[in-house]
């Protein structure tokens, strides 16, 4: 009977270390993200204060104060407004499950639309920026680990500073400096290369600090771990031993922050997207808040819960891949 | 052509008969020719250059390219044709109507249209079009309704109907001088009627006029394109010249970040930009050309809620202007870039302003002090403030930045430590702009105290302001629930007024008991500033009307 239990329990085991059954179990609590940041959205634009047919006739006609009894009818009958709460969720869910995001009250298109033509330059961006992060944040790393020089301290500090300064103020003296002065970069940059430059290392900057501190702690410990001298002592370079063999263990912490810095990178992206005027989802988030048109942030809260599940996803993944010892589990 | 709002119903009664109105219509078009001629001959033998697509930089973003919002008349004021128009002085001048008749009875308007005139999509723009854009405007059809026609024209309104292909009749139920302004403005740009019937959606983003431009492409967060309408053939008398415009097009981009707006205008990424930014004032006036519109209608006032204690009681009103010193709280943080304004009923740039009204409720604490005294305010408590029958003296400002420059909040400030002084406990409530617009912070427990404007070409605006509550609806507009029957009165027998001069004298009359009563007190005025590179020429504001960018008229010089 004890065998059998245990066989049993062993079963379970292989099951669960199973990458599908990993894989499964993960598909279907991003789905669970994904439904409660559904309803959250829905249940705060239902309970914020104001009523919705109100904003919407207030935003579009640049008043305030109440709008006639006529007036606000045709718009609560227009968006449904009038139907019960019950039957307004239901209708919400049934339109997200045929990928139906709704239509914006302020722009009238369908959200799914408008989300899909600004995301793009936004993933762009938190992309160069993430990817330009970690170069500086290397490089960083592996002049300064392990050296107690007046450059190690110079960078270390600059690393702290730029960590802890914030973005928008950075972005302003980039494009003042870079591109009103020196007119080096546009400074209405849109959709170009050289436009990209500023934004991203406004972005990136900030993230650089971040990464390279946590790396450089890592990258110090690992540095004097046997495996090191020994490598050492096989006469391989000390730029070598640090790219070869410390860096790939220090990259660790620093890959598992990657997931949540993309959403970092993502929502920071907006700021400075406003502040460049550049396009993306930040120019029509911000709008889209100002006048509540809640379909939009709505839509934006869905989508970014999606990415959030996915990216988790992909950096479990490549955790695993750099780190065998772990399970799936 | 241009007919004095008050005289061409003494001089052609379209009623009367068949060839009185043919005369009527000669005798209107030879006026025009001889009045507008000279700005037109002032264009011949000069060489402009065509060619070029401006390259502008706007401020914000509306999220439809046409509707009741100030920065939407500025994109419709590009593709869009109105019936009149209204030049700098006031006048009105002829656009899509050739010329128009008004009955003797002053009800109805007969307007003859001006043939062979097409929106973009090749619909014929007649008489019939412009009916049906008019009786959109007045319905509760949320695609079609207009929420500036609307609140002037709702009471006065009957129909609108084609009784010829290109004549145009607007009937009234009741005179209303003011409707040719109302229709001259450009949030009421005639619109082609089919396209129209393709749904809000698709009209939001891709409107259709018969203006000097096209609306190309909108692409969102970064800038609307516009190309020229190569057949336009239906230009105002009020602009420079005939025909098509000079440009190719315009690049109408998005730049909300002042710091970005102003560098790029410096960099030459952009050939004009919209709302110079306080810093840079002094530095564009040596560098760019400057134009500067002082929008009508009423400033950027404070609207002291007047239904209930303690602005109820004139005296407290009448107090609280006198113990702030507004203009020193402006000067100091608009570092000079939007003036102060003191006559709360009107913008000094409406032709019916009062300048003496400008300068009511100069700062005096003692006659502030004296004010509260008399009103029953003599107490005050261990913090200053004063006291009455156990209540202290607090007034809660309610503001948004949607309606307030960033500078603005540092002046309500200076003026929450001068109104101290005096004994009044004065609280600020910032308000996000979504919060605003939900009615945040407006409700009627809610406020003392409320900034808010409305622009238009004049005094009409005292419709909107200050009609009284009718068959239990509020006026939605007034926000100082000040109600007055007499003042209401006067306000509408100047709008029904026909001669200049006497309805410019029952404005004046409103406008001084207004600024007497105190409901509303002048804070800064209003105004649309624009930037311009040297080497674009004749850009113009639209004085006529809310100070809109006309690029109709625009076009680059040989360097470009």
């Amino acid at each position: 009977m004890t065998l059998i239990l245990m066989k049993g329990n062993e079963a379970v085991k292989l099951v669960a270390q199973n990458p599908l059954v990993w894989f499964a179990r993960r598909i279907l609590s991003g789905v669970v993200v994904v439904w409660a940041a559904a309803t959250f959205a829905f249940l705060t634009q239902c309970l914020l204060p104001g009523d919705r047919a109100q904003i919407i006739i207030n935003v579009r006609s640049g008043n305030v104060g109440p709008a006639p009894p006529a007036e606000l009818a045709a718009v609560n009958a227009q968006y449904g407004f009038d139907q019960p709460l019950v039957v307004q969720y239901a209708n919400y869910i049934w339109r997200i499950l045929h990928g139906d995001l709704g239509e914006s009250y302020q722009q009238h298109r369908p959200v799914v639309g408008i989300i899909a033509e600004q995301i793009g330059p936004t993933i762009v961006l938190a992309i160069a920026a993430l990817l330009t992060a970690w170069a500086i944040a290397v490089l960083a790393t592996l002049l300064i680990a392990g050296r107690d020089n007046i450059w190690s301290k110079l960078l270390s500090g600059a690393q702290i500073f730029l960590a802890t300064v914030p973005p928008y103020w950075l972005a302003t003296i980039l494009l003042v400096v870079f591109a009103v002065n020196l007119r080096i970069f546009p400074v209405v940059g849109e959709s170009t290369a050289m436009g990209l430059v500023l934004p991203t290392l406004a972005l990136a900057l900030e993230l650089s600090g971040f990464f390279g501190q946590v790396v450089l702690n890592e990258f110090t410990r690992v540095l004097e771990q046997p495996f090191v001298t020994s490598a050492r002592a096989r006469g391989m370079s000390d730029f070598g031993v640090r790219l070869h063999h410390v860096l790939r263990h220090a990259a660790l912490p620093g890959i598992t922050l990657s997931g949540w810095a993309l959403g970092k990178l993502l929502s920071g992206a907006i700021l400075i997207e406003i502040v460049f005027a550049r396009q993306g989802l930040g120019g029509v988030l911000v709008a889209a808040t100002s006048s509540r048109d809640v379909p939009i942030v709505s839509g934006a809260v869905l989508i970014s819960a999606g990415l959030f599940v996915l990216l988790s996803v992909i950096v479990d993944l490549a955790y695993r891949m750099l780190d065998p010892r772990m399970k799936l589990t | 052509m241009l007919l004095p709002t008050a005289r061409p119903t003494r001089r052609f009664t379209g009623q009367s008969s068949h060839l009185a109105r043919k005369m009527a219509v000669t005798l209107a078009v030879l006026s025009g020719l001889s009045q507008w001629a000279p700005s037109v001959r002032a264009q011949e033998g000069v060489a402009v250059k065509r060619g070029g697509v401006i390259r502008y930089g706007h401020f914000q973003e509306p999220a439809c390219l046409f509707g009741g919002w100030v920065q939407q008349w500025y994109l419709q004021r590009q593709y869009s044709d109105n019936l009149v128009a209204r030049s700098d002085d006031g006048k009105i001048a002829p656009w899509l109507a050739e010329s128009w008749t008004i009955s003797d009875d002053k009800k109805v308007y007969t307007f003859e249209i001006k043939p062979n005139v097409k929106f973009t999509d090749g619909t014929a723009l007649d008489a019939q079009a412009i009916a049906d854009n008019i009786n959109g405007w007045l319905s509760n059809d949320p695609d079609l309704r207009n929420p500036t026609a609307a609140p002037y024209l709702s009471d006065s309104f009957e129909s609108a109907k084609a009784i010829a292909p290109q004549r145009l009749q607007v009937t009234l139920k009741t005179p209303f001088q003011p409707l040719l302004n109302v229709f001259a403005q450009s949030s009421q740009g005639i619109l082609s009627p089919s396209a129209l019937k393709r749904g809000l959606a698709v009209n939001c983003e891709n409107p259709v006029g018969s203006g000097p431009f096209i609306v190309d492409k909108w692409r969102h967060g970064r800038e609307v394109t516009f190309r020229r309408n190569p057949d336009y053939n239906s230009a105002p008398a009020t602009a420079k010249h005939q025909g098509p415009a000079y440009v190719d097009g315009i690049s109408w981009k998005f730049l909300p970040d002042q710091t970005v707006r102003y560098g790029s205008l410096i960099t030459g990424e952009t050939d004009a930009i919209y709302d110079i930014p306080a810093i840079a004032w002094k530095d564009a006036n040596s560098r760019f050309g400057i134009l500067r519109h002082i929008t009508g209608g009423t400033p950027l006032r404070l609207a002291l809620y007047a239904a209930r204690p303690p602005f109820d009681d004139v005296l407290v009103r009448k107090a609280f202007a006198y113990s702030t010193d507004r203009k020193a709280a402006v000067d100091t943080s608009f570092l000079g870039s939007l003036p102060f304004e003191g006559n709360g009923a009107l913008s000094q740039s409406s032709p019916e302003y009062l300048h003496e009204l400008g300068r009511a409720y100069t700062y005096d604490i003692r006659q502030a002090n004296q004010l509260l005294d008399r009103a029953g305010w003599t107490e005050r408590n261990r913090n200053g403030i004063r006291v009455k029958n156990g209540n202290s003296l607090t007034v809660r400002i309610s503001y948004s930045n949607a309606f307030l420059k960033p500078d603005g909040e540092q002046a309500l400030q200076v003026i929450q430590q001068q109104a101290r002084v005096a004994g009044f406990d004065v609280r600020l409530q910032p308000t996000n702009p979504a919060d605003f617009f939900a009615g945040r912070n407006l409700g009627p427990d809610d406020y003392e105290i409320v900034l808010l404007y409305w622009v238009a070409p004049g005094a009409e605006i005292f419709r909107i302001s200050w009609k009284p509550d009718q068959n239990g609806e509020p006026n939605r507009f007034n926000p100082s629930r000040f109600q007055d029957s007499a003042l209401w009165g006067v306000i509408q027998r100047a709008e029904q007024n026909f001669s200049s001069a006497e309805r410019a004298g029952l404005y004046q009359q409103a406008e001084r008991k207004i600024v007497d009563e105190a409901p509303v007190i002048g804070f800064t005025v209003l105004d649309v500033t624009l930037a311009t590179s040297p080497n674009l020429k004749d850009v113009w504001l639209d004085h006529g009307s809310v100070g809109e960018p006309v690029f109709y008229d625009a076009h680059f010089d040989e360097r470009k």
